[in-house]
C-alpha cells in the first residue's frame, strides 16, 4: 500500500497508482483544502508543495510520488495557520469565494521561499498559472508584497 | 432557478415578535414573525420561540445572525450582519453567523433561500434594519426595568443599555438572564414607532469590518459542497453527452468499464421535467475510478433535434427572424420612432452580435445526496437551497411516482466556490439522487471540468440591429432590435409556459410575453424622445444551449451594444462622446427616477426581486412598508458618476501614448427598477501590426447608495470589472454539432493575472437606499474597451468578444 508523507504525517492509501495525487489527498486523506479546478494543469487550484516546490497535484500520479517526498498542503503550511502569506491574505482580505485560494497561497509561499523580495513582475510571472474566477488578482499582488515584509519582521 | 411556476402567496404576517424565553436557566432572545412558533418547541414543553428569522441572542450576549443568502464571494453574511448589528447595538465581536437547513418547515419560516441579482442587501436592508431596531427597543425597555429606571432616559450601545443621566448600565446578557421579553410590533401601527437610526448614527454600516468568512478561506478549513463526506459514500462522474441538450441514450456498453477495479455501475439517469437529457453516470468506489469508467463506457445516442446545430447557424436564423417585424414584442416604445427617422438629417444603421459565454466557476458543479430513514439529504453549495429542494421534489415525485408531500427532502448549504448565476440549476442533484436510488448508497457526483463545460448553462448568442436618427447633432430617434434565446422558458416563466408570474408584458398592446432577463439593459437612461426596442425569442437556442442567467444577465450584452452604438452616434453627430452622453443623461421624463423618498404602494423597487420577496409564505404584495426606491435621483446620479470617472481618467485633458485611446461606458444595471449607477473609462493600447490590444487602466465610479462595507464593495467592483475585461478579451463559448466546443481552461480562457490592468475605483457613497454591487461594473468594461480601441486606431468592432483579427480587419475597413 503506497505510503505518503504529508504535512509531517504518514498516510497510507489503497488508491491505484495511476490515481492523481490530488484525489488521494482530497478524498482518501480528506485534506480537502487542496481543490480540484480543472484536472488539466491549467488552473493551479490543486497546488501543493513537493520537496518545497509548487506542484499541480492533479498532474502527479500517486505511483510516481517518491515515498521520501515531503508533501505539504495548505493544512500543513504553518502549524498555526499564520504563515506570512496567510496573514497577509487575511489582512488584505484577498479571498472572495475562496475556492482557488489554497492553490494561490501555496504558489505564493513557494515564491517567497526562494525569492524573499520579489518584484511585481516576478510575482505576476510566478502566479500567472493560477486562475481566479472571482479575479482577486490585484489584492494577491499587494498581499504577496506584504507577506514578504511580514516574513522579514518575524 | 428552479421551477418558478408556483409561488406561494396569500398570508400577510408582517408583525414582529421579540421574545425571550428562559430554558433551563438561560434566556434566549429571538425575533421573528407571529404564527410560526414551532410545534417541536411546544412539544418539548418549552416556550422557546424557535423560528427566529433574523437572529438569536443568548445570555452570554453572543448573537447568531441567521443568513439564508449563499456565501459565494460577496461576504454577504458579514454585510447583512453588519446591518442588523448596527441597529441592534450589539458588539461586533459577539456576532456569529449560521445558515438554516432548507426544508419544508424552514421554508415556512425563512422564506425563499435564493441569492441572485446582486439583490441581497437591496432587498433585505429595510427589513433587517427594522428587525435589529425592534430588538434594540425591546432590550432598552427590559434593561430599564432591570435598572429600575425610565426607559425613555436610556439608550443602547455595545451590547449594553445605559441610563443617560447616570451612566448606569446593564449588559444585554444580564438582561436576558433577569427578565422575560415579550414584545409585539404590530404592522402597520407600531412600525412607524420603530426608530431606525439616521445615517449619521451608523457605527457599523459604512465600516470595512473584517469579513467573517475570510480566515477559513486561507487555511483549508472552509467547507464547500465538494468537501462533503458521508459514510459509505461512492462517487459519480458524468459521461459527456453527445449534445448539450436532448440527446437520448440508446445503449450502454460497459464491458470495458467492468474491467476497472472499483467500478460499480453505469447509471442511466431517468429523465423528467426535461432535465439530465442523455445523462449516464459512472459510479465507482473512488473518484479517479469513476472518471476512468466514464471514459471507458461506450454510450450510443440518438442525438436529437439539435445534433447539427452550430453558432453560425443560430446567428443566421436570428437575422432572418428579425425581418419578421410582426412577431416582435416591444420592450420600449416612446414617442414616434418612424417619424423621428423620417425627420432625421442622417441615419446610422449597424448590426452587432455577441458570442456565448459561460460561468466556468472554479468549483465545478457537484453535490452529494443521501437517502436514509425515508429522508433525502442533499449537500451542496448552491444559489438557492429552496429551488434545489423544490426541483428535487418535483423530480422524485415524477420518477418515483410519489406525492410531493410524502417526500422528505433537506438541503444542506455549504460555501459556493463561485456562483455568477451558474449555481441555480439542479440537474446534478437529480442525477445524484437517481444514482442513490440505483446503487443504494450515498453518492457524491462531481463534474470533471470537461463535463462541466459540456453541460454549461450558457449566455445566449445575440443579434442586434440598431438605427439612429440624427438631427442638429442630436439623437432624435433610436431603434434596437434584439434576437436571442430567452431564458424564461426554461423556468416555466411566461404565459406560454403556464405562468404569468415574474413576467412582463410587451408595451405594444399585443399582450405578449417579454422576458426581461433577456432584454433588460436596452432600456437605458438617456433621454431619447423617440425610442423603441423590439425583441424576438429564438426558442431553439433556449433549449439547445440551455440559455441561462450569467452575471448581469442581459445587461452583459445589451450594455456592450448600446454603449458601443452611443459612441458611434456621437462620432456621427460630430460630438464628443462624453459631452454627448452627459447631454442626454439629464434626468428628464422617465429618466428622473422616483423623485421623492418612498414610493406609492404598487411601485416595485425591483420588479422581480419584489416578486420573489412576496413569495415568502408569510408575505403578500405591498405587505411591507415602502422603502426608498433605488431609482431616486435617476439619470442625474449616472451623469455624476460619469463626470467623476471621466475627470479621474483625464478624458480630453491627458496626452496619450501612440495607438492608445480612452473609451467611455455607463450602465444602470441590473434593472430599471433596481439601478446601480456606474461609469467607466478604459485606456487601451492597440498594436496596429497585429490588432492585439491590452487594457492599461480602468477608471470606475459607482454610486450604489448606502455602502455597508466599503472594502467588500471595492472588491466586488474590481472583480466584476475584470469579469467584464475577460469577456471582451478572451471568453468565448461556441456550439458545434449541438455541443460546446470548449472543454477546459486552455480553450475557454478567463482573465489571468498578467492581463490585469490597473483599476481606479471611486465609490460615491450616498445616503440613498443601497443597491447591488456584485455585477454592474462588469457590463461597462466591454463597451469602454471597444470604444477605446476605436479612439486608439479607428477600428470599430461590433462583436463581442473582440479578437485581434477583428481589430485588424476593422482597421483595414476604416482605411478603405
Ligand atoms: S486542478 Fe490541477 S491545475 Fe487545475
Ligand atoms: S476567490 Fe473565487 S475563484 Fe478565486
Amino acid at each position: 500500500m503506497p505510503q505518503l508523507s504529508i504535512n509531517g504525517q504518514s498516510y497510507f492509501t489503497d488508491s491505484p497508482p495511476d490515481s492523481p495525487l490530488l484525489w488521494v489527498i482530497r478524498e482518501d486523506l480528506r485534506l480537502t483544502g487542496t481543490k480540484f479546478g480543472c484536472g488539466g494543469g491549467y488552473c493551479g487550484s490543486c497546488t501543493v508543495h513537493i520537496n518545497g516546490l509548487p506542484v499541480r497535484s492533479c498532474q502527479v500520479k500517486l505511483g510516481d510520488v517518491d515515498s521520501n517526498a515531503v508533501i505539504t498542503t495548505i493544512e500543513g503550511l504553518d502549524p498555526s495557520d499564520a504563515h506570512p502569506v496567510q496573514r497577509a491574505w487575511i489582512e488584505h482580505e484577498v479571498p472572495q469565494c475562496g475556492y482557488c485560494q489554497s492553490g494561490q497561497i501555496m504558489q505564493a509561499a513557494a515564491l517567497l521561499a526562494v525569492n524573499p523580495n520579489p518584484t511585481t513582475e516576478q510575482i505576476v510571472q510566478h502566479m500567472n498559472g493560477n486562475l481566479c474566477r472571482c479575479a482577486t488578482y490585484s489584492r494577491m499582488v499587494t498581499a504577496i508584497h506584504r507577506a514578504a515584509q511580514l516574513a522579514k519582521e518575524a | 432557478m428552479g421551477d418558478m411556476k408556483t409561488p406561494q402567496q396569500g398570508m400577510t404576517r408582517r408583525d414582529f415578535l421579540v421574545r425571550s424565553t428562559v430554558v433551563a436557566g438561560s434566556g434566549f432572545l429571538s425575533i421573528g414573525l407571529p404564527g410560526l412558533a414551532s410545534k417541536d418547541a411546544a412539544a418539548a414543553g418549552t416556550a422557546a420561540f424557535t423560528p427566529s428569522i433574523w437572529f438569536t441572542m443568548t445570555p452570554d450576549g453572543k448573537t447568531t445572525m441567521h443568513i439564508v443568502k449563499a456565501e459565494m464571494g460577496q461576504h454577504i453574511g458579514t454585510g447583512l450582519a453588519q446591518v442588523i448589528a448596527d441597529e441592534l447595538e450589539v458588539k461586533w465581536a459577539d456576532v456569529r453567523l449560521d445558515t438554516p437547513l432548507e426544508s419544508v418547515a424552514n421554508f415556512a419560516v425563512y422564506g425563499l433561500a435564493y441569492t441572485v441579482n446582486s439583490g441581497s442587501i437591496t432587498t433585505e436592508f429595510d427589513r433587517i434594519s427594522r428587525a435589529g431596531a425592534a430588538g434594540r427597543m425591546a432590550l432598552i425597555e427590559a434593561g430599564a426595568k432591570v435598572l429600575g429606571v425610565d426607559a425613555g432616559g436610556c439608550y443602547a450601545k455595545d451590547s449594553r443599555v445605559v441610563q443617560k443621566s447616570t451612566g448606569k448600565s446593564v449588559t444585554y446578557g444580564e438582561i436576558l438572564q433577569k427578565v422575560t421579553i415579550d414584545k409585539k410590533f404590530a404592522y402597520p401601527a407600531d412600525f412607524k414607532g420603530i426608530a431606525l437610526k439616521s445615517r449619521d448614527q451608523y457605527s457599523l454600516i459604512g465600516k470595512s469590518v473584517a469579513s467573517l468568512d475570510v480566515p477559513a478561506k486561507t487555511n483549508g478549513k472552509a467547507k464547500y459542497g465538494i468537501d462533503v463526506f458521508l459514510p459509505n459514500m461512492v462517487y459519480g462522474a458524468l459521461v459527456i453527452p453527445r449534445t448539450r441538450y436532448s440527446s437520448k441514450v440508446v445503449s450502454i456498453d460497459d464491458s470495458e468499464a467492468k474491467k476497472i477495479p472499483g467500478f460499480i455501475k453505469a447509471v442511466k439517469i431517468e429523465e423528467a421535467m426535461g432535465k439530465c437529457t442523455g445523462w449516464v453516470v459512472a459510479v465507482a468506489d473512488k473518484y479517479p475510478t469513476a472518471m476512468k469508467a466514464a471514459k471507458a463506457l461506450k454510450v450510443k445516442y440518438d442525438a436529437g433535434p439539435y445534433a447539427a446545430l452550430d453558432t453560425p447557424t443560430l446567428l443566421a436564423q436570428y437575422k432572418d427572424l428579425s425581418k419578421n417585424e410582426k412577431e416582435s414584442a416591444a420592450w420600449v416604445l416612446e414617442g414616434d420612432v418612424d417619424k423621428g427617422f423620417a425627420e432625421a438629417e442622417k441615419t446610422l444603421e449597424m448590426e452587432y452580435t455577441t458570442d456565448m459565454i459561460c460561468h466556468a466557476t472554479m468549483e465545478p458543479l457537484n453535490c452529494t445526496v443521501q437517502m436514509a430513514n425515508g429522508e433525502w439529504h442533499v449537500h451542496i453549495g448552491t444559489q438557492s437551497t429552496s429551488f434545489a429542494r423544490m426541483t428535487l421534489t418535483g423530480y422524485l415525485a415524477t420518477v418515483l411516482k410519489k406525492k410531493p408531500e410524502d417526500l422528505k427532502i433537506f438541503v444542506h448549504q455549504y460555501l459556493v466556490g463561485g456562483g455568477f448565476g451558474g449555481k441555480q440549476d439542479y440537474d446534478d442533484i437529480l442525477a445524484a439522487a437517481w444514482c442513490v436510488k440505483e446503487v443504494g448508497r450515498p453518492v457524491k457526483l462531481i463534474h470533471t471540468r470537461e463535463s462541466n463545460f459540456a453541460t454549461s448553462f450558457a449566455r445566449t448568442p445575440t443579434y442586434h440591429k440598431l438605427k439612429a436618427g440624427i438631427r442638429d447633432g442630436k439623437l432624435m430617434a433610436m431603434n434596437q432590435d434584439i434576437v436571442c434565446g430567452w431564458m424564461g422558458a426554461r423556468f416555466g416563466v411566461g404565459k406560454k409556459y403556464g405562468s404569468d408570474w415574474l413576467q412582463l408584458d410587451s408595451v405594444d398592446g399585443k399582450n405578449q410575453d417579454i422576458d426581461q432577463w433577456s432584454i433588460g439593459g436596452s432600456d437605458h437612461w438617456y433621454e431619447v424622445k423617440n425610442h423603441r426596442v423590439r425583441a424576438w425569442n429564438h426558442e431553439t437556442t433556449t433549449w439547445a444551449v440551455q440559455a441561462s442567467a450569467l452575471r448581469t444577465v442581459s445587461n452583459s450584452y445589451n450594455i456592450f451594444v448600446v454603449e458601443s452604438f452611443m459612441d458611434e452616434v456621437a462620432h456621427a453627430a460630430g460630438r464628443d462622446p462624453l459631452e454627448f452622453r452627459l447631454s442626454m443623461l439629464n434626468g428628464k421624463g422617465g429618466n428622473r427616477g422616483i423623485p421623492n423618498t418612498g414610493y406609492p404602494p404598487g411601485t416595485p423597487s425591483d420588479y422581480y426581486m419584489d416578486r420573489l420577496w412576496i413569495s415568502l409564505p408569510w408575505a403578500s404584495e405591498n405587505s411591507w412598508p415602502n422603502y426608498e426606491s433605488a431609482t431616486v435621483g435617476g439619470a442625474l446620479r449616472l451623469a455624476n458618476c460619469l463626470r467623476v470617472a471621466a475627470g479621474k481618467a483625464g478624458w480630453g485633458t491627458r496626452r496619450l501614448p501612440p495607438n492608445t485611446g480612452l473609451g467611455i461606458a455607463v450602465t444602470a444595471a441590473e434593472e430599471r427598477q433596481s439601478p446601480t449607477w456606474v461609469a467607466g473609462i478604459a485606456e487601451v493600447t492597440v498594436d496596429p501590426a497585429t490588432g492585439s490590444y491590452s487594457i492599461n487602466r480602468l477608471t470606475i465610479a459607482m454610486d450604489p447608495g448606502i455602502v455597508v462595507n466599503p472594502k467588500n464593495v471595492d472588491a466586488q467592483i474590481r472583480g466584476s470589472a475584470l469579469w467584464g475585461a475577460s469577456q471582451i478579451m478572451s471568453e468565448r463559448l461556441t456550439l458545434k454539432n449541438g455541443g460546446f466546443e470548449q472543454s477546459n481552461y486552455h480553450q475557454y480562457q478567463p482573465i489571468r493575472l498578467a492581463q490585469v490592468p490597473e483599476i481606479d475605483v471611486t465609490i460615491i457613497a450616498s445616503d440613498h437606499h443601497p443597491s447591488g454591487v456584485g455585477e454592474p461594473a462588469s457590463t461597462i468594461v466591454a463597451p469602454a474597451v471597444a470604444n477605446a480601441i476605436y479612439n486608439a486606431v479607428g477600428a470599430r468592432v461590433r462583436h463581442m468578444p473582440i479578437a485581434p483579427e477583428a481589430v485588424l480587419e476593422a482597421m483595414k475597413k476604416a482605411k478603405a
